[in-house]
């Protein structure tokens, strides 16, 4: 159980995140297809800031003297790097479709073009190969909390809830669904909320009202790009042992199919994120998973005697499961009404 | 509509993973896996007494010798075709390409290394315009790591009939201008099982790359199940091996197999042989997350990873070396079409001494075993068993679990 609750996590944070980046932009009224591209350009900034401060004799010294804490700082500083430079990296569809009033669906698809062939071009300048990875060490034996890094000793037995969210699990995540909540509060408590998310419905009424759209809508998207590039990195650091390769296994389709899922709203987007993280997890793990700790595994004894239920089965589950549940759902979708199309103050 | 049309994108990109998901799971390379078996048939390893100075397996990396350079008549005479995966894969490429680098610049001559388009997905078609490529830009001499160029390679030595080729992993083509040379791998992973379970570990995995039809992989595996199975019985003890070929199919790191490599340790697995380039990663990602051990594979992975114990060494780089040597020493009709399999006898399989780390396992022990090898006292089954192969097998003391 503890080992099905740790590994969905890792899968659905960043997916989690990623989502809320896209509401963000389409609540503003942007439709951000370029998710994906986010990630990628997140996580490839910051592996590359990981990889240039470990260039630094200080910061080896840190691990080496197993000072946790500056560590799991020096995590979260590369988690605003990444966060800084996917708001910068955004700025790109930001500018083509307020400024320029180009058709989103297209700059969103541009930037997903454009990323993984940057990307790539420059880790192939950096590293002379197709994969950045950590100068040093692995991003588990870096990062990632453990008994030992809190001081217990190795044996000791934390009970289920410290065994599940105090051992063997990543700051970076915790800081995620953090974030997660401040920012869902923020879009539906707060006025800059409301007026964000009235610039996605009907633009010309909060204009009239004296609400500039243009800068609310570059807001959502910044706030998006950000978010995206955060998510970017967290999934590098947690699931691809903190490499960049030009790749991040469709997690940003996956969000904007999670946003989707979720209706738009950050509640529902937690629980299809985490709906679709555990799918994940089972496909990959199936064998190894013992939901009720009595020693036996169920899903791994199912496949062995029913040859339908195969490993290829499982690992069908995902997809399928997402498109069922978007058969079910999507009719009962409601998009923010004005997303997707250019602000024309004239056509009010 | 705008929102109908952003759910079709969005439903199109999740059709679209779909078929990615699809596609790694058929075997990179179709026909060509059949082939290999057959030069390591059993008298095989006759005597390709060739390799002179027992080429020592561990020979460190040449990251001193830069990957690029530029030659003074814009002509690279030493070629190397990579194959799927990264020229620094810590592995195969970069084993064999160290060697080539090694040659090159101890002889003072011009490289260059060429990777064929579409990575992973490289065609046939990508293989042949590498090496092409490499032949206008005048090489003499041609190193193609991996048995995924056969085809290619048959018809680009046919063509290019003054130009020699060094076939890694491979096997004679018909051609005399190709000289295939292939490596006793199941000994190399015979010992690697044997030193873990001599030093104390009982559940053990192996997750391997080529989706189960790799001919190397497979010898690998079955080998390492051998070694496990000698040692446990030897000490009067049950094991455990875990089995998979799953996620390996392009020899990458996912996170996909780094799930369910921790799913292993969780479930109690101690070791885990990654026996598949880049897969080395996602394995020592999951073994430093649960404090678990991992063997490499081909070249000594320890300086890359806390959680390695040994690897499972391939003289992939003194190979190279050898047999670009032949080319320039005029003694190429020696190796020319000729099944070379370098193995123990040849100095050219083992793990790593220089590394030691186990506490159990002495060298002294480790290098009786390896005598037993070189004098032919110890044999070691070299059957390619593709995917499940090895689980109808009877292995003494061992359990073997499929996934």
């Amino acid at each position: 159980m503890t080992f099905l609750i740790q590994q969905t996590l890792l899968y659905a944070v960043p997916l989690m995140i990623v989502a809320l980046a896209g509401v963000f932009a389409e609540r503003s009224g942007i439709i951000n297809l370029a998710l994906e591209g986010i990630m990628i350009f997140g996580a490839f900034v910051g592996v590359l800031f990981i990889r240039i401060l470990q260039s630094s004799e200080a910061i080896i010294a840190l691990r080496e003297a197993k000072n946790w804490l500056a560590l799991q700082g020096i995590e979260m500083l590369t988690m605003l790097v990444a966060a800084a430079l996917g708001a910068v990296f955004s700025l790109l569809l930001s500018f083509a479709s307020i400024n320029l009033k180009a058709d989103q669906t297209i700059g969103g698809t541009a930037l997903n073009l454009l990323s993984p062939a940057l990307v790539l071009f420059f880790i192939r300048i950096l590293a002379n190969q197709n994969t950045l990875t950590m100068a040093e060490g692995d991003s588990a034996s870096w990062f990632m909390i453990k008994k030992t890094t809190l001081g217990f000793a190795k044996t000791a037995d934390l009970g289920f809830w410290g065994n599940t969210f105090l051992h063997k699990v990543y700051l970076a995540n915790y800081i995620c669904i953090i974030v997660f909540v401040i920012l869902s509060v923020i879009l539906y408590k707060t006025r800059f909320g409301l007026r964000l998310r009235s610039c996605g419905e009907n633009p010309q009424a909060s204009d009239s009202l004296g609400i500039n759209v243009t800068r609310m809508r570059y807001a959502g998207t910044t706030i998006s790009g950000a978010l995206a590039g955060m998510g970017g990195f967290v999934y590098a650091l947690t699931t691809a042992n903190c490499a960049s390769t030009g790749d991040v296994a469709g997690f940003g389709f996956l969000a904007l199919a999670v946003m989707i899922f979720g209706n738009w709203k950050p509640l529902n987007i937690a629980g299809a994120s985490i709906l679709f993280g555990l799918f994940k997890c089972i496909a990959a793990g199936y064998s190894s998973i013992d939901i009720n700790g009595d020693g036996i595994y169920m899903l791994k004894e199912i496949s062995t005697t029913m040859p339908f239920f195969s490993s290829h089965f499982y690992r069908m589950l995902p997809y399928l499961i997402t498109l069922i549940v978007l058969a079910f759902t999507s009719k009962n979708s409601r998009a923010p009404k004005a997303e997707g199309i250019p602000y024309d103050k004239g056509s009010r | 509509m705008k929102k109908f049309l952003a759910l079709f994108l969005a439903l199109a990109m999740v059709f679209a993973l779909c078929a990615c998901g699809g596609k790694t799971e058929t075997p990179a390379a179709p026909a060509a896996p059949a082939e290999p078996a057959a030069p390591a048939a059993p008298a095989a390893p006759a005597e390709p007494a060739a390799p002179a100075e027992p080429a020592a397996p561990a020979e460190p990396a040449a990251p001193e010798i830069p990957d690029s350079m530029t030659s003074a008549d814009g002509k690279y005479q030493i070629a190397f075709i990579t194959d799927v995966g990264q020229l620094h894969d810590g592995s195969f490429n970069e084993g064999t390409w160290n060697g080539v680098k090694n040659y090159a610049s101890a002889n003072d001559m011009s490289y260059k290394y060429y990777q064929p388009a579409n990575g992973d997905q490289a065609t046939d078609d990508d293989r042949y315009n590498a090496m092409k490529a490499a032949a206008d830009a005048g090489a003499e001499v041609i190193v193609c790591a991996g048995f995924m160029q056969g085809t290619a390679l048959a018809k680009a030595a046919a063509e290019l009939a003054d130009i020699n080729f060094v076939f890694v992993d491979g096997w004679p083509l018909g051609l005399a201008n190709v000289a295939p040379i292939a490596f006793a791998e199941e000994q190399s992973g015979y010992l690697a099982g044997y030193a873990v379970v001599k030093e104390g570990f009982t559940k053990l995995g192996f997750t391997g790359g080529g989706g189960g039809t790799n001919p190397a992989c497979c010898r690998y595996g079955y080998g390492y199940a051998q070694g496990i199975s000698a040692a446990a019985q030897e000490l009067g003890v049950e094991t455990e091996l875990k089995y998979s070929w799953q996620y390996g199919a392009a020899f990458g790191a996912s996170p996909e197999l780094q799930t369910q490599l921790s799913g292993w340790y969780e479930t109690g697995t101690e070791v885990i042989f990654t026996c598949g380039g880049s897969m080395f990663y996602s394995g020592a990602a999951a073994a430093a997350a649960n404090d678990g051990w991992i063997v490499g594979e081909d070249v000594d992975r320890s300086l890359v990873s806390d959680t390695v114990v040994t690897s499972a060494l391939k003289g992939l780089s003194a190979a190279a070396e050898w047999a670009i040597d032949k080319h320039y020493a005029g003694e190429w009709a020696d190796i020319g079409d000729v099944a070379t399999i370098l193995d123990a006898k040849n100095g050219a399989v083992g793990i790593p001494t220089a590394t030691w780390s186990m506490e159990n396992y002495t060298v002294a022990e480790y290098e009786a075993q390896l005598a037993a090898m070189v004098d032919g006292s110890l044999v070691v089954d070299n059957t390619v068993y593709e995917n499940d192969g090895i689980c109808n097998l009877d292995l003494p003391n061992v359990t073997v679990i499929y996934e």
